[in-house]
C-alpha cells in the first residue's frame, strides 16, 4: 500500500495548506493554514501498519494541534485587547511560543527527535523542510526580538550537543535540523529575503543527503562503515556532510557567511561566538562519521560488483552542486 | 465593569485545558478529551468575543468545522492505536 494515489492527494492539499497560511489576510487564515496542514500531513506518515508508524502520528498529533490550539487562543486574546503594533508583551511571546512548537525549536524539540526516528526518509524530508515553511514565515510577521534571540541561542546549543550521542542517522539530522533552525530563525530577523535564500539552500542540501540515504536505504551509522560503496558515493556523501556543516568551498557556507557578515558588522559579538562554537561541535561530529566511514574503514570486496551504477548521474550532479554553488550563487545576485 | 470579569473565565478555562493535557494520564483518551476542553472554551471565547463587538458569526463557524476535523483526526488516530496495541494506555510506548 505504499504507492496508491492518496499520498498524491494528500501531498498537494500539504502544500496548498502552506500558501493559504503565508498569504492569508488575517491571523484566523493563518491558523486555518496550519490546521490543513496537520490534517493532511497525518494520513502521509501513518501509512504502514507497523507500531512505530502509530506511535510517530500520534506524538505528531498531539504536540501540532496544541500549538495551533494554543495560537488560536492567542489570536483571539491579541484581537480582543487590540494589541496588532506592540511586539514586545507577553502575547507575542506565547504567539511565537506556539509557532516554534510547530516548528521544532528549541524549549519544544522533545518530540522531534522521536517522531524523525520513526519516519521514512521522505517523510523526514517533508517534515525537515516543507512543514517549516509556515510558522517560519507566520513567526516573521509577528516576533518578538529579544525573546527569539534567546530562543536561537538554545537551538543552537541544543542542536549541537544533542548530536554528539547519536548513533541513528536519522536522529543525527534531527538535531542538526535544530541547530540550523537557530540559523534561520536569525536570520528571519535579519530580512526576509535571507531567510528564503537560507532555506533554498538548506533545502538542497538536507535533500541530497536524504536521497542519498534513502538509495542507499541507510538509517544507522554502522551501515555507513560496513558498506560496500561506490568511491564516488563516499566522496558524495563526505562533501554533503561538509556541506551541511557549513566548511568553506561548499554550498553550505554561503548563507552562513551572509549571517556572520551581518552579525559582525552590526556588533553581535557574543550571539557570534554562539554561532560559531555550536557550529564547531557540528562540525566535529560529521567529520568524525565520514573520517571513520570514508578513510579508515575504507573495505571493498574483491567478489562483489560495485552498487548503483544506474543513479551515478545523480550522484555526480549533486556533488557538482555541492562543490561549485558557492560560486554559482553569486550568480542569482547580477 | 463587571462584563470584563469574563475573560478571566476563559483564560481561566483555556489554562486548565493545558493543564490537563499536559498531566501524567494513564488513557491517551483523557488528553484527546482536555484538546477538546481547549477547543470549548476558544469556542466560548470567541463567541462572547464577536456578541461584544456586535460582528457575524461567520467565523465561529469556520473555527467549529475546523476544530471538529481536528478532533476526529485525534480520534483515528486512537483508533488506529488501540488496533496496533490493543490499549491506549501511555505505557505501552516503547519505541521511541
Amino acid at each position: 500500500m505504499n504507492n496508491n494515489s492518496n499520498k498524491m492527494f494528500f501531498l498537494f492539499i500539504l502544500f496548498f495548506s502552506t500558501l493559504i497560511s503565508i498569504s492569508s489576510n488575517s491571523w484566523f487564515g493563518c491558523w486555518i493554514g496550519l490546521e490543513i496542514n496537520l490534517l493532511s500531513f497525518i494520513p502521509l506518515i501513518s501509512n504502514s501498519k507497523n507500531l512505530l508508524s502509530v506511535e510517530t502520528s500520534l506524538k505528531y498529533f498531539l504536540t501540532q494541534s496544541l500549538a495551533s490550539i494554543n495560537f488560536l487562543f492567542m489570536i483571539l486574546i491579541k484581537f480582543s485587547l487590540l494589541k496588532n503594533f506592540d511586539m514586545n508583551n507577553i502575547i507575542s511571546i506565547m504567539m511565537n511560543s506556539s509557532l516554534l512548537m510547530k516548528m521544532g525549536s528549541a524549549p519544544f524539540h522533545f518530540w522531534f527527535p522521536n517522531i524523525v526516528e520513526g519516519l521514512s526518509w521522505m517523510n523526514n524530508f517533508m517534515l525537515m523542510t516543507w512543514q517549516k515553511i509556515s510558522p517560519m514565515i507566520l513567526l516573521s510577521y509577528y516576533f518578538n526580538k529579544n525573546f527569539l534571540i534567546f530562543m536561537i541561542i538554545m537551538n543552537l546549543i541544543i542542536g549541537s550537543l544533542g548530536g554528539l550521542n547519536q548513533t541513528s542517522l536519522r536522529k543525527l539530522l534531527a538535531f542538526s535540523s535544530i541547530n540550523n533552525l537557530g540559523w534561520m530563525i536569525f536570520s528571519i530577523m535579519i530580512s526576509e529575503n535571507l531567510w528564503l535564500f537560507y532555506f533554498l539552500i538548506y533545502s538542497m542540501m538536507i535533500f541530497m543527503m536524504i536521497s542519498l540515504f534513502f538509495l542507499m536505504n541507510m538509517y544507522f551509522m554502522n551501515q555507513l562503515f560496513i558498506n560496500n560503496m561506490n568511491f564516488f558515493i563516499k566522496l558524495n556523501l563526505l562533501i554533503n556532510f561538509l556541506s551541511l556543516g557549513g566548511l568553506p568551498p561548499f554550498m553550505g557556507f554561503m548563507p552562513k557567511w551572509i549571517i556572520i557578515n551581518f552579525l559582525l558588522i552590526n556588533k553581535f559579538y557574543f550571539l557570534t561566538f554562539i554561532f560559531m562554537m555550536t557550529s564547531l561541535i557540528i562540525i566535529y561530529y560529521y567529520i568524525r562519521i565520514i573520517y571513520s566511514s570514508f578513510m579508515f574503514n575504507y573495505f571493498k570486496m574483491k567478489w562483489m560488483n560495485l552498487l548503483m551504477k544506474n543513479n551515478m548521474s545523480l550522484i555526480n550532479l549533486s556533488s557538482f552542486i555541492s562543490i561549485s554553488s558557492m560560486i554559482l550563487s553569486t550568480f542569482i545576485f547580477m | 465593569m463587571l462584563i470584563y470579569d469574563i475573560w478571566f473565565l476563559f483564560i481561566y478555562m483555556f489554562f486548565l485545558g493545558n493543564l490537563i493535557f499536559v498531566s501524567k494520564n494513564k488513557h491517551l483518551f483523557v488528553v484527546l478529551l482536555s484538546l477538546e476542553f481547549i477547543v470549548l472554551s476558544i469556542f466560548f471565547f470567541f463567541f462572547v468575543l464577536l456578541i461584544f463587538i456586535d460582528y457575524d458569526m461567520y467565523m465561529l463557524m469556520v473555527f467549529l468545522v475546523f476544530s471538529v476535523c481536528e478532533g476526529s483526526l485525534g480520534l483515528s488516530i486512537l483508533v488506529s492505536m488501540i488496533r496496533s496495541y490493543g490499549n491506549d494506555y501511555f505505557q505501552s510506548f516503547s519505541m521511541l
